[in-house]
C-alpha cells in the first residue's frame, strides 16, 4: 500500500476560507462513499468543543466520525491498533507540539499511527498535527515560537500558519540560515499530500494562500521558493472579508486565552 | 520563613468531587499559615479543560488568590511557569490522566520545578492523578490494566486513589507493592510500601512522614500496606474528620466529568 499523509499549513471545522473545500478534499482521497474518519485531539488536550466541531463537519458530509481522546481513555478502554486500523482517515489536530509528541510517546502512537499509514490508511494533521511528521517544526509551545523536534518520519522542517503569524515565519528562516534542515513554509487552507514520502501534490484552497520550500543557501541566509499549487478553492468562498476573519480569531481568543474568573 | 516540606494527597475529593464540602481544601489550604493563599490550579491531567478551570476559580475566588497554568496554551497564559509556581503558597494538581499529565510535565521541565517548590515549603496537594503523581510509584487502572507509573517520587513509596479495601484492585496493588523499597514502618512492622486511600481521605506529609489522615466525610479511610519479611499486610490507619458540614453526594472524578458542558464553550 502507499502511505499517504495530507498536511496542512492550517485547518478548522468551520465554514470559513476554504477550509471546507479541504475536508471535502479529504474525503474525496479517502475514496469510499461513507469513510470512517477518526480525530486525534491529542495535541489541544481532547478538547469537548473542538470534538464537536468535527464530528458536525464530517459527520455533516456523511463521514462515520469519531475521535480518540487519550485523556479520557480510563473511561473508554479501547484497543488502539484495532481502533486505528479500521479508520479509512485519521485526522491529527493542532494545538502543542510539544505535548503532543510527549503523551504519543507514553502512548506508542507513533508507532501504531505508521502501521496504519503503511496500511493504506490516509492520515491527515493541521498545524502542530503536521509539523509532527517532519523531523522538526516550528512550536509556540512555551510561548514563544522555537524549533522543536518532530517525530522525524518525513526528513526536513515544515513551518505552519506562514504568514499569518510573522514571528513564526521569523523564527523559521532564523533558524534554516544557522542550519536547521531545510523544508516548507504552509499557509493557513494550503496542504502538501506526501504518498511514500514523496510531495505528489500541493495545494491552495484559498486565494492567495501558498507553500514556499525553504532552504539554507552558501550565504548563511534562507531561500524561500514559491511552489506551484493547485488552486482548489470555490470563488465563492474564497477570500472571505479579512473583518469576518479577525471576528473569529478574536473570538478564539477570547475562548482560549488566560484569565478566567479574572473579571475578563 | 517557611521550609516545612509538605504534600496532601486525596484520594479523592475536594472541590472536584465535594462540591458544597470544602474541608480538605480549608485544611490544605490552612497548612500554608496564610489567611488568603496564592493558590496555582495545574489541571493538566484533564488536557485543561476549560471547565475544570472554571470550578476552580469558582471554588477559590473568595478565600484565595487563585491561578492556573495551562501548558496547552502557553502562548497566552502565564509568562515565566518557574517564577509563577515558586510564588505560590499552594500548588494544586487536578484529576485526569496520570500518565499523560508525568509526560507533559516532563517535556516543559513542571517535574524539577515542583521539586523545587516542595523543597521550599510551597505546600503541594491534589487528587487522584494530583494524588498519585507527588509517589514513586502510582498505582493506575488505564485502560482497565493495572500497571505502576513512575511518578514525581518525592515520597519514596506506592499510592492508590479511590482505593476499595479488599477489592480486586487492592489485591492488584499488594502484588505490585511485593517489589517495592519503601521506608521503615512504625516499631516491628517492617517497612511502609504503599498507602491505600479512599474518596474524601487524605494524607499529610511532612518532609516523607505521614504526619497524618484527615477526611472530610466519616466514613472516608486510609490504609498503610507494609511488607513484613517478604508478607505484605494493609492496615487502617487512624483518621481524623475535619467537621460534619451537612452531608454532601460525592461526584464522579474530573476524569469521568467530561459531560460537563464548558462554562466557555460559544
Amino acid at each position: 500500500m502507499v502511505s499517504r499523509l495530507l498536511l496542512m499549513g492550517g485547518h478548522e471545522f468551520d465554514r470559513l476560507d476554504g477550509n471546507e473545500v479541504l475536508c471535502d478534499l479529504i474525503l474525496e482521497l479517502a475514496g469510499t462513499a461513507s469513510p470512517r474518519v477518526c480525530l486525534l485531539p491529542t495535541a489541544s488536550g481532547d478538547p469537548d468543543d473542538q470534538i464537536s466541531r468535527f464530528r458536525r463537519s464530517f459527520g455533516s458530509r456523511g463521514a462515520e466520525a469519531t475521535d480518540l481522546s487519550l485523556f479520557r481513555l480510563g473511561d473508554s478502554p479501547v484497543d488502539l491498533e484495532t481502533y486505528f486500523l479500521a479508520q479509512d482517515v485519521i485526522y491529527i489536530g493542532g494545538g502543542s507540539l510539544l505535548n503532543l509528541v510527549a503523551v504519543w510517546g507514553a502512548h506508542g502512537i507513533f508507532e501504531l499511527l505508521r502501521e496504519a499509514l503503511e496500511a493504506g490508511v490516509l492520515v491527515c494533521g493541521q498545524s502542530a498535527g503536521a509539523m509532527c511528521w517532519f523531523e522538526r517544526g516550528i512550536t509556540t509551545s512555551s510561548g514563544t515560537p522555537v524549533m522543536a523536534d518532530g517525530l522525524g518520519l518525513l526528513p526536513g522542517s515544515l513551518c505552519v500558519h506562514y504568514h499569518r503569524d510573522p514571528e513564526r515565519r521569523a523564527t523559521f528562516l532564523t533558524e534554516i540560515a544557522a542550519g536547521a534542515p531545510s523544508g516548507y513554509g504552509a499557509d493557513d487552507q494550503t496542504a502538501l499530500l506526501f504518498e511514500d514520502g514523496e510531495v505528489t501534490r500541493a495545494v491552495s484552497a484559498r486565494a492567495g494562500a501558498g507553500i514556499w520550500k525553504v532552504t539554507g543557501g552558501q550565504d548563511g541566509k534562507a531561500t524561500e521558493l514559491s511552489l506551484e499549487v493547485e488552486d482548489i478553492g470555490r470563488s465563492e468562498v474564497s477570500s472571505g472579508p479579512a473583518s469576518s476573519i479577525d471576528d473569529f480569531r478574536e473570538l478564539n481568543r477570547w475562548r482560549t486565552g488566560p484569565g478566567i474568573g479574572r473579571g475578563r | 520563613m517557611k521550609t516545612q516540606r509538605q504534600i496532601v494527597a486525596f484520594g479523592g475529593g475536594g472541590f472536584s468531587m465535594e462540591s458544597g464540602n470544602p474541608l480538605l481544601d480549608d485544611f490544605t489550604c490552612s497548612l500554608t499559615g496564610e489567611a488568603r493563599p496564592r493558590i496555582c490550579f495545574l489541571p493538566t491531567a484533564s488536557g485543561d479543560a476549560d471547565h475544570y478551570i472554571v470550578r476552580f476559580y469558582n471554588a477559590f475566588r473568595d478565600t484565595a488568590f487563585p491561578s492556573h497554568i495551562s501548558l496547552f496554551r502557553r502562548e497566552r497564559g502565564v509568562g515565566n511557569i518557574r517564577d509563577h509556581l515558586l510564588d505560590q503558597d499552594l500548588i494544586y494538581v487536578g484529576g485526569g490522566s496520570v500518565v499523560n499529565m508525568l509526560a507533559v510535565w516532563r517535556a516543559h521541565g513542571i517535574d524539577d520545578i515542583l521539586h523545587e517548590a516542595w523543597e521550599r515549603g510551597i505546600v503541594l496537594c491534589g487528587l487522584s492523578a494530583g494524588s498519585l503523581c507527588w509517589f514513586e510509584h502510582a498505582f493506575t487502572g488505564y485502560q482497565n490494566e493495572t500497571s505502576l507509573v513512575t511518578g514525581l517520587g518525592m515520597l519514596p513509596f506506592g499510592n492508590s486513589v479511590h482505593f476499595e479495601h479488599g477489592s480486586d484492585r487492592h489485591r492488584q496493588f499488594e502484588k505490585y507493592l511485593s517489589g517495592v523499597k519503601g521506608e521503615e514502618a512504625p516499631a516491628g512492622e517492617g517497612r511502609t510500601v504503599g498507602f491505600g486511600v479512599t474518596d474524601g481521605a487524605a494524607l499529610h506529609f511532612t518532609g516523607t512522614e505521614l504526619a497524618q489522615v484527615v477526611a472530610s466525610r466519616p466514613e472516608a479511610r486510609a490504609y498503610r500496606i507494609d511488607d513484613r519479611s517478604g508478607k505484605i499486610r494493609t492496615t487502617q490507619i487512624a483518621t481524623r474528620h475535619l467537621g460534619s458540614p451537612a452531608h454532601v453526594p460525592l461526584v464522579a472524578p474530573p476524569s469521568y466529568a467530561w459531560s460537563v458542558p464548558s462554562a466557555l464553550a460559544v
